[in-house]
């Protein structure tokens, strides 16, 4: 025990991917008083699906853009395709009244510029996008990866603690020697495979949930656990090697809280950013 | 009409006022200074007289201006005449308030904006350009950039730059500022924020049965670089994390380390003086 304390407090003290210093300052006090009271260490992996198109405005917003694009367009001066199809019309317009006079050349058998507004017209009016509420969004199906495209998208897996199946961001157990960031990759692979292509940004965990075992369980050596919380960003959106455990779900922040109890989602919220 | 001359009348009169009080009047300004002239001694007993010609002659004077040249002397004259007014005040409150509050009334020295002639004994007072520290002469040739240690013992990042790329300029100009401005309020320091040049790319659709191309589109594409340093490792992920939620649609977001080549890319290629290079060696 002493030894596996002592292995703990050297490796958060010397880790080289820097933790928080709120983290080393607690693995230097661990040190002196972790004799009593050891922890178990587990690593979990937040992984986050980035949105693919922007939230739609608010009602003041959209007002403000109308505002402001016609300020803008008052205040413009014409474009060159403008002031070349402001000339075309006053020739037509002075052809017409001069009835056919064609002192000038009817050279023009390049395109007028309406010409070329019907032709971009045309091609506007073919060009469909694509849908912003998807299929999953109808049927409310939180498995798929396609819903949702306008926030943030988490990865809930279940997992049996203790003698619970409970709905949490995955999460493997430490193992000595490997550092935490390791530790919450491994999670990731572990639920979802191995090809995952996932950018984790820093060596430093985000959040930590710490709590003790029910008092049946509880030990002198055996206190409880403490789990780190690290962030990856999804960089690939296709999972088609993937999901190998049973039950996921992708869900966003504000359906956290159908899923996840209330304490671990007071914690995991704290590192949440939604916009 | 000169644009600078009315402010010279301006200050020349403001000058008159801030100055001590003395017996004579001074001369009343010379548009206008027909009907006034001749006026002498207003100082006298005759004092409350003495007002009402002068407001007579000023009106007189501004009628009479006026039914003159309009477009040209009239800004002039308008000065002239607030000019005067401001006199008229002045000589007004003169018997009731001291001298020092007179010149707060007419600005203060620092605002009067008029400086002492060399005769005068407060000439260079004020002066402290001679007190300020010489300044290098400004070299020609830039100097490559300081490198910054990446991983040192704070665990801090050195340059780095983001890049923002675009094919619409007002959206990632927004972006490139709203970067910026982020970067001022988390104290991160900005070295620079420059654009790079715009690249031009014509869409061409080749017709199909037929090898004539055609102009189909041409697209310019811009890209803005910021550059940061001193960023902490602790910090470096969150702050990445907020440019990534804001980024809008439509703009593609690099973020590397600041390296000789990128400084290169900024700086045009001599071809003549590389071919002369050449031929030397």
């Amino acid at each position: 025990m002493a030894a596996r304390t002592a292995v703990h407090c050297g490796l958060s003290g010397s880790v080289m991917a820097a933790p928080t210093q709120r983290a080393a300052g607690w693995g230097r006090r661990l040190c002196t008083a972790a004799a009593h009271r050891p922890w178990r260490l587990f690593g979990a992996m937040c992984l986050l699906r980035l949105p693919r198109i922007t939230q739609p405005l608010e009602k003041e917003e959209e007002e403000m853009a109308a505002l402001m694009g016609q300020i803008e367009l008052e205040k413009s001066h014409y474009s060159d395709h403008e002031i070349r199809k402001l000339e075309e019309e006053e020739q037509l317009r002075r052809r017409r009244e001069s009835s056919f006079d064609d002192d000038e050349a009817p050279s023009k058998t390049l395109i007028m510029a309406e010409d070329l507004e019907e032709k971009w017209e045309q091609k506007l009016l073919r060009f469909k996008a694509a849908p912003r509420i998807t299929d999953a969004d109808k049927n409310n199906n939180r498995t798929s990866l396609n819903r949702r495209l306008d926030s943030n998208l988490m990865l809930l897996v279940k997992q049996k603690i203790g003698n619970q199946e409970l709905w949490l961001l995955p999460q493997v157990e430490w193992q000595p020697g490997e550092t935490l960031r390791s530790t919450a990759e491994r999670a990731m692979a572990a639920f979802l495979g191995d090809h995952i292509q996932a950018k984790i940004l820093g060596n430093a965990p985000y959040g930590i949930y710490k709590y003790k075992f029910p008092r049946a369980i509880r030990t002198e050596d055996n206190v409880g656990a403490k789990v780190f919380f690290f962030k990856a960003f999804l960089q690939s959106s296709d999972l088609s090697q993937a999901e190998l455990k049973e039950d996921y779900l992708w869900v966003t922040k504000d359906e956290l809280g159908d899923y996840l109890k209330s304490e671990y989602l007071k914690k995991v919220n704290r590192f949440l950013l939604d916009l | 009409m000169r644009p600078g001359s009315c402010e010279h009348r301006r200050r020349r009169v403001v000058q008159k006022l801030s100055s001590s009080p003395r017996p004579t009047p001074t001369p009343p300004p010379p548009a206008g200074g027909g009907t006034r002239g001749g006026s002498r001694g207003p100082w006298g007993p005759g004092w409350g007289s003495t007002e009402a010609r002068r407001g007579d002659a000023l009106s007189d004077g501004r009628g009479s201006v006026r039914g003159a040249g309009m477009s040209a002397a009239l800004p002039k004259v308008l000065c002239l005449k607030k000019g005067a007014l401001l006199k008229q005040v002045f000589v007004l409150s003169r018997a009731a308030t001291p001298r020092e509050s007179c010149l707060c009334a007419a600005g203060g020295a620092l605002l009067s904006c008029h400086r002492h002639y060399r005769s005068r004994p407060t000439h260079g007072i004020g002066r402290f350009q001679y007190l300020l520290p010489k300044e290098a002469p400004k070299k020609k040739k830039d100097k490559v950039q300081m490198k910054e240690i990446n991983v040192g013992t704070e665990y801090e990042y050195g340059d780095v730059n983001i890049y923002m790329t675009s094919y619409d300029m007002c959206l990632v100009e927004h972006f490139a500022q709203y970067v910026h401005k982020l970067c001022n309020r988390l104290s991160v320091k900005v070295n620079e924020s420059y654009a790079m040049p715009t690249k031009t790319n014509e869409v061409q659709l080749l017709e199909e049965r037929g090898s004539k191309l055609q102009l189909d589109a041409v697209l310019t594409t811009h890209q803005r670089v910021v550059q940061i340093s001193g960023l902490s490792s602790t910090f470096a992920p969150i702050l990445l994390e907020i440019i990534q939620n804001n980024q809008p649609e439509g703009v593609h977001l690099l973020v590397k380390e600041h390296t000789e080549a990128d400084f290169k890319s900024r700086l045009k290629s001599r071809p003549e003086l590389e071919e002369l290079l050449a031929q030397m060696n």
